[in-house]
């Protein structure tokens, strides 16, 4: 275990170096200069440009600039942006508005999810199994600002029952909403993979074997058919969870939560190099880490996987 | 059933997460003055007036100009007692007396000195330092090359505690008009601010009605209540919040829903929002804004006078208004909007009129037009309906394969325009920060200006009318007719609007009150009774 953990290690750190150039060059390679937009449409005074330009290296070939960053990072400074603001502390304040909205639609993702993956498995080719593959596509079908605008229209000025955007009013109300409309888009993947999980397992020899041993129903499905049909909906949910930390720009935007996807995207929208990168590395970091730890639990969940 | 399992665990992280939720509800303490608004707003990330570029509203709360501009053109003098000179060029500035910072310092002549160096001095970049630009000695604070030998300007000299000297120049008649509320680079700074400017920007402690409640924390509102010791007229208003969007139209909705009193109308609900929130929770204030459709006077196909003024003969200017932005604009008759004192409305005449027919006859004399034309303007601006409203004119008016053509963003269409890499018309605007008609050409048709290429024709006899006028004129503005006359005769750019800002309210507010730079002026907002 501690080989195949260093070498996953030792892989997370050449993806990281190789992501994060491609990012910067990236960012780097966009038409426009990021300071000469700093200010709106009313441009800044050139001697002003000239010597942002040289504060923040821009006039430097790429590779000396990335190298520049890279430095940063070994000793902890993600830098600043344009204007100069720390990125780090950017961050820290963003990411705990984006953890709680990505963990509370992955906690309804994951419920709604495999109760329905289980209902439709359980009454395999019946109506209920189809309406409910119906409806979660359709819902996935729906572009998400039409999903988000909507729901906002409905049930935050019509009904009042949620707040329309914000977080001031804290979890979960102000929450809610967003985190349902981004697991709806999980949904059809989720419990699919339940059904498909529970419906191989109700056909083993094992379940049919408790069936003739005369074990009662609730007893075989809540205990025997759950377990063994988790682990890939699980294995799906976590990188799931990779995906929603990473932020939802859409929705972040509409109900106005100040997160991390919102930070990301006026990032790329001012150009500020850093600053997406910042964000991204993050991000590449969570997510590797989110897939050494789903490597290692599947391992542990099912002893046939083996990585040596 | 396992669904017990699973409740247990969706709990379970509910938990977690409320660990992780805000806790932004801290009770305030009530101000002496009655009545508390919120306002939606863009995240200002930068407070210091001497830098900011998203943060006016907030700004003049917090401070007070030394003048301010009244809606009827009057200048009121707030922070200053008086401002003047026998030459126009060399301007005594007297401070009144008794006036404080948020911190309790007396805001004094030489406060005014070291904020108007701090901003010019060139090694501390600030964004907005081109407002001091006509300041004798800001040219050594920012050398072409190398660093400033000094960091005071020549031209500001002090004269007594409360009273100092500025050398501009030039004559310059409109100064007074430049010291008025939207040129927030004049704004003073006290001594606390010069020792850690990152400091002060999460906690600017300005000379205004309203001070700063906590220190400014990125995404969270930001709370100002009245300033207990202010000197001038108290706000109507005891407290305003300023909520940052990052969407527009959530902020919309918001107001809709009555929870946030002040909003912005976004370009995409500007024909809804009348419908939306009835005539009188709606607003839209003539403002300083000037838009142009700009031509590429560097392709030869623009050169004969005749085709940019068949051009502008094409596009039907109320049609658009109407469609486009909700009858709130005003279709443009002169070169410098409307709200500015003195501007000659209807100097543009049959140019600014919709004739198809005369368009297309005065474009055969002209000898056609060969090729396409592409339309150019930022993408994502939400103005691609404009832009295509007036591609499609031309097309049909003039028979040019004209389509509109966003840029990917802002800062691509900004390099383009400045580097002289568009062969089409294009987008062409310039919000001034005081309503001189002085502001709009000096910025738009100098070359030293800071709309570059917005009209890429620099005329010498421009020139020379502005500075004859900007020397002989007063407030009423008429001495920049001649400036106009001249735009007339030489048609370098399609006048199309004179802009106007719009709001939308709750129902909490009675009447909102605007002032020339066309946002709202929150301290005088007026809210229904609610008792």
């Amino acid at each position: 275990m501690s080989r195949f953990l260093l070498r996953r290690v030792i892989e997370l750190v050449i993806v990281f170096i190789g992501v994060t150039f491609i990012i910067y060059a990236a960012v780097f390679s966009l038409p426009g200069d990021p300071i000469a937009s700093m200010g709106g449409d009313r441009p800044l005074p050139d001697n002003v440009v000239a010597r942002l330009r040289a504060e923040y290296r821009l006039d430097e070939p790429l590779i000396m600039q990335y190298l520049h960053y890279l430095g940063g990072l070994l000793t902890f400074d993600l830098g600043t942006t344009y204007d100069g603001r720390s990125i780090a502390d950017q961050l820290a304040a963003r990411w705990p508005t984006t953890i709680a909205l990505a963990l509370t639609a992955w906690a309804l993702e994951l419920f709604i999810g495999v109760v329905l993956g289980l209902v439709a498995g359980l009454r395999y080719g019946t109506l209920t199994d189809r309406t409910i593959l119906f409806v979660t596509v359709l819902a996935t079908s729906i572009p998400v600002f039409v999903m988000g605008v909507s729901a906002q229209l409905i049930f935050g000025l019509e009904l009042g029952w949620v707040p329309i955007a914000g977080t001031s009013e804290g979890w979960p109300q102000a929450y809610v909403l967003p985190a349902l409309i981004v697991a709806l888009y999980g949904l059809a993947s989720a419990s699919r993979l339940m059904r498909g999980s529970v419906v191989d397992t109700l056909r083993s020899d094992f379940v049919r074997t408790l069936v003739a041993k005369g074990m009662p129903s609730r007893q075989i499905v809540g205990v025997h058919v759950m377990r063994n049909s988790a682990a890939p909906v699980l294995t799906f949910l976590a990188i799931e969870l990779g995906f929603l930390l990473g932020g939802t720009i859409v929705i972040e935007g509409i109900f106005n939560i100040h997160g991390v996807g919102g930070l990301l995207f006026d990032a790329i929208r001012t150009q500020q190099g850093p600053l997406v990168v910042g964000v991204a590395t993050a991000l590449i970091l969570v997510f590797l880490v989110v897939n050494v730890l789903v490597d290692v639990l599947s391992s542990v969940l099912d002893p046939r996987i083996r990585h040596d | 059933m396992n669904t017990r399992t699973a409740v247990a665990l969706g709990l379970g992280l509910a938990f977690a997460v409320t660990a992780c939720g805000d806790s932004a509800d801290d009770e305030l303490e009530a101000s002496d003055i009655d009545g508390s608004i919120s306002m939606a707003v863009t995240e200002p990330e930068i407070l210091i007036p001497g830098r900011q570029s998203v943060a006016f509203d907030f700004g003049m709360a917090v401070w007070s100009p030394l003048i301010y501009l009244e809606l009827d053109g009057e200048l009121n003098y707030i922070q200053a007692e008086s401002v003047e000179s026998d030459d126009q060029t060399t301007w005594t500035i007297t401070l009144r007396e008794g006036w404080t910072f948020h911190d309790g310092s007396p805001v004094t002549a030489q406060d005014y000195i070291d904020s108007w160096n701090a901003v010019a001095y060139g090694p501390n970049a600030f964004e907005n330092s081109g407002q001091l630009a006509n300041i004798v000695g800001f040219d050594d604070l920012n050398p072409a090359e190398g660093e400033p030998e000094t960091d005071e300007m020549e031209g500001l000299n002090l004269v007594d505690e409360l009273t100092f000297e500025v050398e501009l120049v030039g004559p310059d008649s409109q100064f007074p008009v430049q010291l008025t509320q939207a040129q927030t680079a004049l704004f003073p700074m006290p001594p606390s601010a010069f020792e850690d400017f990152d400091a002060y920007n999460e906690h600017p402690i300005g000379n205004g009605q309203f001070a700063m409640v906590d220190t400014y924390v990125e995404s969270e509102p930001i709370t100002v209540r009245a300033y207990e010791d202010y000197a001038g007229d108290p706000p109507n208003i005891g407290e305003i919040t300023f909520v940052a969007y990052s969407d527009q139209v959530t902020a919309y909705t918001d107001a809709l829903a009555g929870n946030i009193d002040v909003s912005g109308v976004p370009a995409n609900r500007r024909t809804q929002a009348e419908d939306d929130f009835g005539a009188d929770r709606n607003y839209n204030f003539e403002a300083p804004g000037m838009n142009h459709l700009g031509l590429p006077l560097w392709d030869e196909r623009y050169d004969d006078i005749r085709v940019r003024q068949a051009i502008s003969l094409a596009i039907d200017r109320e049609t658009i208004n109407d469609v486009v932005f909700g009858g709130a604009w005003e279709p443009a008759t002169a070169w410098t909007p409307a709200v500015m004192p003195g501007t000659p409305e209807g100097i543009c005449g049959e140019y600014c009129e919709y004739d198809p027919e005369a368009a297309a006859e005065l474009l055969e004399e002209a000898g056609g037009f060969e090729g396409d034309m592409e339309i150019v303007f930022p993408g994502g601006s939400g103005q691609d309906d404009y832009y295509n409203a007036i591609a499609n004119n031309i097309r049909q008016n003039l028979g040019i394969e004209a389509v509109a053509a966003p840029t990917v963003d802002w800062a691509e269409f900004a390099e383009r325009r400045e580097n002289a890499e568009i062969d089409g018309p294009f987008f062409s605007r310039w919000g001034a920060l005081y309503p001189s008609q002085q502001a709009t050409i000096r910025e738009m048709y100098l070359e030293t200006g800071g709309c570059t290429n917005c009209v890429p024709m620099y005329l010498p006899e421009i020139e020379e009318a502005l500075a004859e006028a900007d020397a002989t004129g007063d407030e009423s503005g008429e001495a920049y007719a001649a400036v106009h006359e001249i735009l007339q005769e030489n048609f370098p750019v399609v006048p199309m609007f004179f802009e106007t800002y719009s709001y939308a309210t709750s129902e909490r507010v009675e009447e909102l009150v605007t002032q020339p730079g066309g946002n709202p002026r929150l301290s005088h907002i007026v809210l229904v009774d609610e008792d």
